[in-house]
């Protein structure tokens, strides 16, 4: 009994040990910018992305933009999720931030982050 | 517990407990996968972090050691084009922000915004995607 408390003691030991040793990222002396919603036709983008709907895709995207969308999630060619991870706003313009997971041609787990640009209520472009 | 060899047993229990300890945090914070600590809130990789800073002082030498080794020409190339920067003073950060990121095994992808003023003096507002693996910035988009 009394060396399965060392034990647990041990554990939790170590785990303050490493809290107390792993400082956070050092501050930025640079302002943040405001957390927004996800802007709504960025949402549609992805779902069209996560759910492979090309067709809905070609509606929304230009061919110009169909392309970025392509080097941004390369090696990525077949997505098995998608996920929001924020959005800002500066002076109008939106970037809605996105984590995709997927496999490579080679059958590979991979994972990409991208950004949909919005404006007007229009995807404007895609980093 | 009298017996040195049960103390002997506790002892060695309590240390290699000490270390699995240290081991399931540490496998669950930034310095593996650049993700946070059990401990950290913000999500936020301290290695993405000082990448950006890094990039955004335009100071090469202070991410050096997280990011893929590079020849040395192109580190020779890229301080020269930090130096030009700096004494021109062609750029001044305006904000940086981090919107989110995500953890996948090793890999994990944290995705910045950047706010920028040109020497023209236009504002620029762009994102930057990073991929951490290894305690190194493996991919910059």
């Amino acid at each position: 009994m009394a060396t399965l408390s060392l034990f647990v003691v041990g554990i939790l030991g170590g785990v303050v040990v490493h809290a107390i040793a792993d400082r956070g990222p050092v501050e930025s002396p640079y302002p943040q910018l405001q957390k927004i919603d996800e802007p709504r036709v960025a949402h549609d983008v992805i779902q069209a992305v996560g759910a492979d709907d090309a067709r809905s895709l070609s509606r929304l995207m230009d061919s110009t933009m169909l392309t970025d969308l392509d080097t941004a999630l390369q090696p990525i060619v077949d997505v098995r999720s998608t996920k929001f991870v924020g959005a800002v706003e500066s002076e109008g313009r939106l970037l809605s931030a996105y984590v995709v997971t997927g496999k490579t041609t080679e059958g590979i787990d991979f994972v990409v982050g991208f950004v949909l640009r919005v404006a007007n209520d229009q995807v404007v472009g895609v980093n | 517990m009298h017996d040195p060899a049960a103390r002997r047993i506790a002892f060695g229990a309590n240390i290699a407990a000490a270390g699995a300890g240290f081991g399931v945090s540490f496998f669950g914070s930034s310095r593996f996968s650049g993700s946070s600590s059990f401990f950290g809130a913000s999500g936020e990789s301290p290695i993405a972090r000082a990448y950006m800073l890094g990039l955004l002082q335009r100071d090469p030498n202070s991410i050096v050691g997280i990011r893929p080794n590079q020849s040395i020409a192109q580190r020779a190339a890229e301080l020269q084009g930090a130096d030009t920067s700096r004494t021109t003073s062609s750029i001044q950060p305006l904000s940086l922000t981090y919107i989110g990121g995500a953890t996948v095994g090793t890999y994990s992808v944290h995705i910045y915004a950047v706010g920028l003023r040109t020497a023209q003096g236009v504002d620029q507002f762009f994102p930057l995607a990073l991929t951490v693996s290894g305690g190194k910035v493996v991919r910059s988009e």
